[in-house]
């Protein structure tokens, strides 16, 4: 190896190539539409509303993705739908008109991709409000997205219904701020309960697989 | 060239090679200062975040020590940082030294160093305030990525001409490793940042342009800085050839070619289309041909004396053990355990901390008392940094992997409750923790040395350099 010039040249291909990988995925998923359905009258996934847009911008700058992941394997691979997080696996159509998509890379808590279509019951706007305000098992708590407020007057009708060691003081009352309704919003944005084609690869033979 | 200037080139190389004296230190010597600072607060970040993980209310009541950010403040310190400022001062060291010639363009090495760490400091203030980008090793906030890439440049351009101007045409491993380092990283970092930043591209694109970023990081940047330092050190300090060095060549391009197509086995079972993941398998197998070449070239440091070949052997050591994890986790019936748990993390320290720090610490304990001209102030504090180092690193892998493997198992079994997994990890948490306070109590260590070193030590090579 005696050519600065060669050596130079090799060092553009080695990097052009896995480049083109990059390239190649693109030619293959940029054209990726959303699905119109007939019967429904309308197409998927859905935009996400405005509110939860904002709630996605939270669960970016908290990092909540070095703990949850948003990407459910197939079943059969890994217990993801075992476990009750989605219905089918994860595909790419779902995240075609995510602004940040957030598939993660820890599941120190559990998946997301299908939070608010979770059988038999996914869990409410007071639930997951209640749980960012106390945390709970490994989830910790976010209590800076909450206000600790004098009650003047009458209560608040946000204000969580807090018991045991969450209660506030008497005459106090913990209210949600913006960021804790944007990210509750978005939260319960999340959904994948709609079929693709594409979502059942392999046609699930009698008796296994598909609950 | 006049023959002027050739007398002020001959006269400086003169001074250099008999004392050890460099022309442009201070930008070196400022670089692995505040790399070594950097170090030093992702050790504290890292502390943090750790604690957290088994103990959550940990400092979560304010949102810039929240965990998610923490983590994110911890990697960028460490990757930009630390890696990034020892890791280019050593490369460029390397790069004079095998030039025969002083650092040249040394006021833009300056002026770079100054920038890329006002840059850093800048960063991570945008992370703990909510500017995290929550792609990983690329979390710091777009508006000051574009000030780190100019200061990059800054830095790199030093790198190059002392490529070029270099005396014998001949170029030696160590050069190879350290040129793609520094001419690989201004294009990921310009591609990722474009297609993640300022243009996003759509949809689950993002997540496979951001896993070959992260992967590019480390193969193509933060491994080839580390290595440049062991093809280095290694040779000079057995004072022997490299066995098999002319398989060196296709261990090098070998990384080049195939490593930047790893990145893909995040992503086995993903939405990305299938393809990406099984070209990632295949690569990190074929990948293990570098590895077996690099161990073969730099085996003689393992028989070797000296503190700069023990740390650069255990990183060594890391690096190939991290090569083959990562081929093993690849294949799917591994990954299916493996993936999404702290058995990721355990393999990525064992890279960073392990391989790539371990080795930067070699090259430097080699290179500062070349560079200001007097040995390191304290032995004992060279000894107990090695001790410590090595005793967190294999603390912190067996107890992450572990704790990964036992929440692997767990969340494969649907029958185990999804709240019941943290507790059974929990003490391999802590123990990882314990790791993590052994390895920042060992960067302190290696802090004050090299202060000491820099404040305090006799002024006879001062001395010696002047006349």
């Amino acid at each position: 190896m005696k050519s600065g010039s060669l050596f130079f040249l090799g060092l553009a291909a080695a990097f052009g190539l896995s480049w083109s990988g990059i390239v190649w995925s693109n030619a293959q998923l940029a054209r990726l539409a959303p699905y119109y359905d007939d019967g429904e009258g309308t197409s998927f996934p859905a935009r996400l509303p405005g509110s939860a847009a904002a709630g996605q911008l939270v669960f970016r700058d908290l990092g909540c993705a070095s703990c949850h992941t948003q990407q459910v394997r197939r079943p059969g691979f890994g217990s993801d739908t075992d476990r009750g997080w989605g219905d089918r696996q994860s595909v790419a159509r779902d995240y075609i008109y995510q602004p940040y998509v957030q598939l993660g890379w820890s599941r120190t808590g559990p998946d997301l991709t299908n939070l608010a279509g979770r059988k038999p019951s996914a869990p409410d706007a007071a639930t997951l409000m209640r749980l960012l305000y106390g945390g709970q098992g490994a989830m910790p708590a976010y209590p800076f997205l909450f206000e600790n407020r004098k009650i003047a007057g009458q209560v608040s009708d946000a204000a969580l219904a807090l018991t045991g060691r969450l209660e506030p003081a008497p005459g106090r009352q913990i209210v949600p701020t913006d960021r804790a309704r944007e990210l509750v919003e978005y939260l319960l944005s999340l959904n994948t309960t709609y079929d693709y084609p594409e979502a059942h690869p392999v046609p699930a033979s009698a008796g296994e697989g598909k609950k | 060239m006049s023959s002027a200037s050739s007398q002020v080139c001959a006269e400086a190389a003169a001074v250099h090679a008999e004392c050890g004296q460099e022309p442009g230190r201070c930008p070196l010597l400022f670089m692995l200062g505040s790399g070594i600072l950097w170090l030093v607060l992702a050790g504290v970040l890292s502390l943090i975040a750790s604690i957290q993980l088994h103990s959550p209310d940990f400092l979560a009541e304010h949102a810039f020590s929240s965990h998610g950010r923490v983590q994110a403040l911890a990697e960028t310190a460490f990757v930009y940082g630390w890696i990034g400022n020892a890791g280019l001062a050593l490369a460029l060291w390397i790069l004079c030294r095998l030039a025969g010639e002083p650092l040249r363009a040394s006021n833009w090495v300056g002026t770079g160093a100054f920038f890329w760490n006002m840059g850093i400091a800048i960063g991570l203030l945008g992370i703990a305030t909510g500017g995290a980008t929550a792609v990983p090793m690329l979390e710091l906030p777009p508006y000051v990525q574009p000030l780190l890439f100019a200061a990059y440049a800054a830095i790199a351009l030093a790198g190059v001409a002392a490529w070029t101007g270099r005396r014998r045409e001949v170029m030696f491993a160590a050069h190879w490793y350290a040129i793609a380092a520094f001419f690989l990283f201004p294009w990921l970092f310009s591609v990722a940042q474009v297609m993640l930043l300022w243009f996003p591209v759509r949809g689950v694109l993002q997540a496979v342009v951001g896993g070959w970023y992260a992967q590019g990081l480390w193969t193509l940047w933060i491994a080839p800085l580390a290595l440049a330092g062991a093809y280095y050190v290694v040779p000079r300090v057995t004072g022997r050839v490299l066995p098999a060095y002319d398989s060196a060549p296709l261990g090098f391009w070998c990384l080049l070619i195939v490593g930047g197509w790893t990145g893909g086995r995040h992503l086995i079972g993903g939405p990305a289309p299938a393809w990406i993941p099984t070209v990632a398998i295949g690569a990190a197998v074929v990948l293990l041909f570098h590895y077996i070449v690099v161990v073969l070239n730099l085996r003689t440091g393992f028989s070797g004396a000296g503190i700069s070949l023990r740390f650069i052997s255990f990183g060594l050591a890391a690096y190939a053990l991290g090569g083959l994890l990562d081929a093993v986790t690849a294949v799917r019936g591994v990954a299916v355990v493996t993936q999404f748990t702290h058995f990721d993390e355990a393999q990525g320290q064992l890279a960073l901390q392990g391989a790539a720090t371990m080795m930067l610490f070699g090259a430097l304990y080699f290179a500062l008392p070349r560079i200001v001209g007097r040995p390191w102030a304290s032995h004992g504090l060279v000894r107990g940094h090695f001790a410590l180092s090595v005793l967190g690193i294999l603390l912190l892998a067996a107890c992450l992997g572990t704790a990964g493997l036992v929440q692997g198992w767990a969340l494969n079994d649907p029958k185990t409750a999804f709240s019941d997994i943290a507790g059974l990890t929990r003490d391999w948490l802590h123990g990882a923790t314990a790791a993590r306070a052994l390895l920042l109590f060992a960067d302190m260590l290696i802090a004050v040395n090299f202060f000491t070193t820099l404040v305090f030590a006799p002024e006879t090579g001062e001395k010696e350099g002047a006349s």
